[in-house]
């Protein structure tokens, strides 16, 4: 052992102050390069992989929102179809409802247009008989006014009574 | 054990030579302390290795530029390394502190051993007359710098063995009392105990000689390694000066960094190693065996 240590001129004290040596290394390539820049890189690498999430949610979101707006448009398309048909069907029967109405309503104008016409008729022969029953009066005046004969005339004035 | 190499030759009587020893060579003493030349070159490295932590401190930013990428990517390549040797990113965090400063010690030490400085020294009387001491040599040349380095892998990996799987498990390992204690508990249920225990007691010690092992072969081999290479170098300078040693040159660069990576690895294996709990494995792997073995009845 001794030849050993003579051969390799071992020194405890220098073996000291290499195990300092690198125990300062040790501590300061720690504190001042090794962890602050493994903090940095872990930071980093936590940013990219949460970018990387975000985009995926984020794609996601989109394909679900794309999704969701194509459903509203169908929706919505579909929506304004059946909107239409029931316009379309409502107005055809409103048209149908109002033609019903319109040639009723025309049916009535006619019927009392009728009724109108026949009661003028009714009217207009009322009239006309009255005035042909005072112009027979009138002619029968006038000539019983140039045939004066009172039998006669009472006979014929009973005789104009009675027709009229 | 050292081989004359004549550097100079100002006159006949007056020749000044190099002698490659096994050990650093002091420079100059502080008090008691005598300052070898691998000792004088490691504070160059921890200089160098505290100034680079401060100038990496001062240009971290957010979004990396130059140097900052460039450590990024060292770093983030080690770690991958080391989850590839201890299967699980838990230890690596923990053991890749140390890891990572044993290797980059080691390198800047062997890269500055071989650094083309070698014309830098003093110049004493020593038995043989006129001697040139080199001012640098690599720290990781001289026993004294790669033993410290291995007691502290060693050791620290025992640390981190007990703070991972406990004392009474870790001290098992080496000195086990559990397989002593298991003749009692189970030798009716198996007698054979009697023959596994003792044998178990046995490989304990061994690890614990094995342990000393890991010692001596850390630290030989990475100082064997690295003096033969600046050996090579002076030799090869010594034969033809400048033209001959920069193909060794180019070698030793290469040298000195599979030497740190091995220094590094065989650490990091050591503490995975010191952190698994042999138990457990071995009675989940039997449970797995007999799990096959059903399926395959």
């Amino acid at each position: 052992m001794d030849s050993f240590i003579e051969t390799f001129h071992i020194d405890w004290k220098i073996i000291i102050a290499q195990a300092i040596n690198f125990v300062v290394v040790l501590f300061i390539l720690q504190y001042l390069a090794l962890k602050p820049l493994k903090k940095l890189m872990k930071e980093r690498s936590e940013r990219i992989e949460g970018g990387l999430n975000d985009a995926v949610k984020n794609a996601e979101i989109l394909k679900s929102t794309k999704a969701e707006y194509d459903e509203v448009i169908a929706k919505a398309r579909q929506e304004a179809h059946t909107i239409f048909q029931d316009g379309k069907k409502e107005a055809e029967e409103k048209k149908k409802e109002m033609l019903a109405s319109a040639s009723l309503e025309v049916e009535n104008m006619i019927v009392n247009g009728k009724k109108v016409l026949e009661s003028e008729k009714n009217k207009m022969i009322e009239e006309a008989k009255t005035e042909i029953v005072s112009l027979v009066v009138k002619a029968t005046e006038k000539l019983l006014e140039t045939h004066k004969d009172e039998s006669f005339d009472k006979k014929a004035l009973e005789e104009i009574k009675k027709i009229s | 054990m050292s081989t004359e190499i004549p550097t100079n030759e100002l006159s006949a009587n007056n020749e000044i030579t190099h002698e490659s020893t096994l050990f650093a060579e002091p420079i100059f003493h502080i008090g008691d302390f005598t300052v070898t030349n691998a000792l004088f070159t490691s504070w160059i490295v921890v200089f160098i290795l505290i100034t680079l932590a401060v100038v990496i401190k001062s240009k971290l930013k957010k979004v990396p530029r130059g140097i900052q990428n460039i450590f990024e990517i060292v770093i983030e390549g080690a770690e991958s390394l080391c989850d590839q040797v201890t299967n699980s990113r838990a230890i690596t965090n923990k053991a890749f502190p140390i890891v990572f400063t044993v290797f980059i010690i080691v390198l800047f030490n062997n890269w500055i051993g071989i650094f083309p400085l070698g014309g830098f020294g003093l110049v004493e009387m020593g038995e043989h007359g006129k001697m040139f001491i080199p001012l640098i040599r690599s720290g990781t040349a001289d026993i004294n710098g790669t033993l410290p380095l291995a007691i502290m892998s060693v050791i620290g990996a025992n640390i981190f063995g007990i703070i991972s799987i406990g004392l009474w498990k870790t001290i098992n390992k080496y000195v086990n009392l559990s397989a002593l204690g298991s003749i009692f508990t189970k030798i009716k249920k198996d007698p054979m105990i009697l023959m596994t225990a003792p044998i178990m007691f046995a490989v304990g010690i061994l690890e614990l000689v094995g342990e000393f092992a890991k010692v001596a072969s850390l630290s030989f081999r990475l100082f064997g390694n690295v003096f033969a290479g600046e050996v090579l170098l002076a030799s090869m300078g010594a034969i033809m000066a400048y033209l001959l040693p920069t193909p060794f040159l180019l070698l030793e660069v290469m040298v000195g960094v599979i030497q740190a990576f091995i220094f590094a690895i065989l650490t990091l294996v050591y503490y995975t190693i010191s952190s698994t709990d042999h138990e457990e494995h071995d009675e989940a792997k039997d449970h797995g065996n007999k799990g096959e073995l059903k399926e395959a009845h």
